[in-house]
């Protein structure tokens, strides 16, 4: 479990002028949940993941995972990047083995189980291009696939769908959903969408305009397994997506924090 | 259809050189001026001539090794300094001090270490090929995408691994532009070291016929480094290529501009 307390970061910018990024963030997610955060562009929600990720140190405040304090980055904590920060020298194949090749998994059974994830995310006999070769929707397919392959039994993701038309969109969230309830992986998930965030999440996070404080944390009592078609239609599941817009759209229009 | 178009452009300007140059000797009629058909002419005399292609060999052979030897100290240093503050802050300095200095101004010093021999003169070469390739491995490495890094770091990789494992391939396609600098100024410093401490190599041929008063072969041997020059540069350049083919941008998606 993930234990987020009293965060805050502050950048220094170049000319010494300090930044407020977050502001006193405390969160706890348990073990196998779910948990989207919504908020306006620029109020810190890549920010939050960095440091739950171990790649950047908070001002003030702690994350532990497992009781154990974050101080680095670890392979339980499998990041996947806005920007998917792929390897440009390594093919779709290499990509996805790499992660495992590191930590000493016998090729054969990289090479194995990578072909099963990027058939996954739906890129088979995509294998040998480059990321150069991708679109920006099989990059971030390329770039989740890389990051499930080492098995980090903490996923945080940042945007992963952004890029993807409505189509695949759906299709991706369908299979992070059936891998989440295959493995109930703990998921730290950011995005644009309320429809998305409602539509995974065991709850949802809404941050405030920059610097980024807790607004409101809204449990989503639905059934699973979802299924999209079926919620579209449940009254319980429009509600959740308007009374969450509603909410957004106060945060924007309220008075610089 | 590049490849004929680009060899055909070469051509006409070799020739167009050639033909300027022989005109400009015929209306200069100086003696340290010959024509480009006496120059010319000399050329196949000395490349048959063992102990000149021995010379060569020499020559080339010295700056290989010196070659080598730079790019694998600067890489190394460029890479760091890409990634510590404190490296570069150490480095940097030091390096705006030496970039000025005519590497071949410092062969009689060298030569006062260690003779007039091969060390002298590798350890010149050394120096001017180092300088480009740190500078470009430098830059290659501070470009270097942070998120790269991250993924790296979660998926275990320490900082030694990741230097080697992902800032040296992701800085490749930098640190091949500082080579083939590199490489050209190899080329001139290994002339220039010769012209200073003669004793063997194709820079002695030249400068010996020069106090002999041979222009033509004189000329004869200033073709010969450059085409070198050109041979090894296109050769290099066929390698970047290769190794980097996955960074280059896809060209070739309009049709007939190819
Ligand atoms: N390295 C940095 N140095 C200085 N300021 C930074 C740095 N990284 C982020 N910031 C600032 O912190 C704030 C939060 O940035 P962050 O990227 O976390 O926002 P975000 O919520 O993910 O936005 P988006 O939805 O657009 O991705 C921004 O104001 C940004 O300018
Ligand atoms: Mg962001």
């Amino acid at each position: 479990m993930i234990a987020i307390e009293a965060v805050s970061k502050t950048f220094e910018t170049e000319k010494r002028r300090r930044l407020p990024a977050l502001c006193d963030i405390s969160l706890a997610v348990a073990a196998g949940e779910f948990v989207s955060i919504l908020g306006p562009s620029g109020c810190g929600k890549s920010t939050l993941l960095y440091i739950v990720g171990g790649f950047v140190a908070p001002s003030a405040g702690a994350v532990t995972v497992n009781g154990q304090r974050v101080t680095g980055p670890s392979p339980d904590r499998g990041p996947v990047f806005q920007e998917f920060a792929l390897f440009p020298w390594k093919t779709v194949l290499g990509n996805v083995m790499y992660g495992l090749q590191r930590q000493g998994v016998a090729r054969q059974q990289a090479l194995a189980r990578a072909r099963e994830l990027i058939a996954m995310v739906h890129l088979a006999g995509y294998e040998n291009l480059y990321p150069k070769e991708l679109s920006g929707g099989m990059k971030q397919r390329v770039a989740i696939a890389r990051t499930l392959a080492y098995r980090p039994s903490i996923l945080l993701m940042d945007e992963p769908f952004g890029a993807l038309d409505a189509h695949t969109r759906t299709r991706l969230q369908n299979d992070l959903l059936d891998i989440w309830e295959r493995d109930r992986k703990t998921v730290l998930f950011v995005t644009h969408s309320v429809e998305e965030a409602v539509f995974l999440s065991d709850r949802v996070v809404t941050m405030t305009r920059a610097p980024g404080r807790l607004k409101q944390i809204i449990a989503i009592d639905l059934p699973r397994p979802r299924s999209r078609a079926a919620l579209l239609l449940d009254r319980r599941f429009q509600d959740y997506v308007v009374g969450i817009e509603r909410l957004m759209d106060s945060a924007d229009s309220g008075a610089p924090a | 259809m590049t490849r004929p178009v680009s060899a055909l452009a070469a051509v006409i300007a070799a020739a167009g050189l050639l033909a300027a140059w022989e005109l400009a000797a015929w209306l200069a009629g100086i003696d340290g001026f010959p024509p480009a058909s006496r120059a010319l002419a000399q050329i196949p005399r000395i490349l048959t001539d063992g102990e000149a292609l021995l010379d060569i060999a020499a020559s080339v052979q010295r700056m290989a090794v010196g070659f080598v030897l730079g790019v694998a100290a600067a890489v190394p240093i460029g890479l760091t300094m890409g990634r510590s503050r404190h490296v570069a802050a150490f480095f940097n300095p030091l390096l705006m001090m030496i970039y000025p200095v005519p590497k071949a101004a410092l062969m009689p010093i060298i030569m006062l270490w260690l003779g007039v021999g091969d060390a002298s003169k590798t350890l010149v070469i050394f120096l001017g090929v180092t300088l480009p390739v740190i500078y470009h491995s430098y830059q290659g490495s501070r470009a270097v995408e942070q998120k790269m890094l991250w993924s790296a770091a979660a998926m275990g990789m320490g900082g030694l691994s990741r230097l080697v494992r992902i800032v040296l391939p992701a800085a490749l396609p930098e640190i091949l532009v500082g080579c083939r600098t590199g490489l050209v100024l190899a080329l001139i410093t290994m002339v220039t070291s010769e012209m200073i401490a003669r004793q063997a190599g194709l820079g002695n041929i030249l400068f010996n016929a020069l106090d002999m008063a041979q222009y033509d072969t004189v000329y004869a041997m200033i073709v010969i480094v450059g085409v070198l020059g050109f041979v090894l540069d296109a050769a290099f350049e066929r390698l970047r290529a290769r190794l980097v083919a996955w960074a280059a941008p896809s060209h070739a998606i309009i049709a007939g501009t190819t």
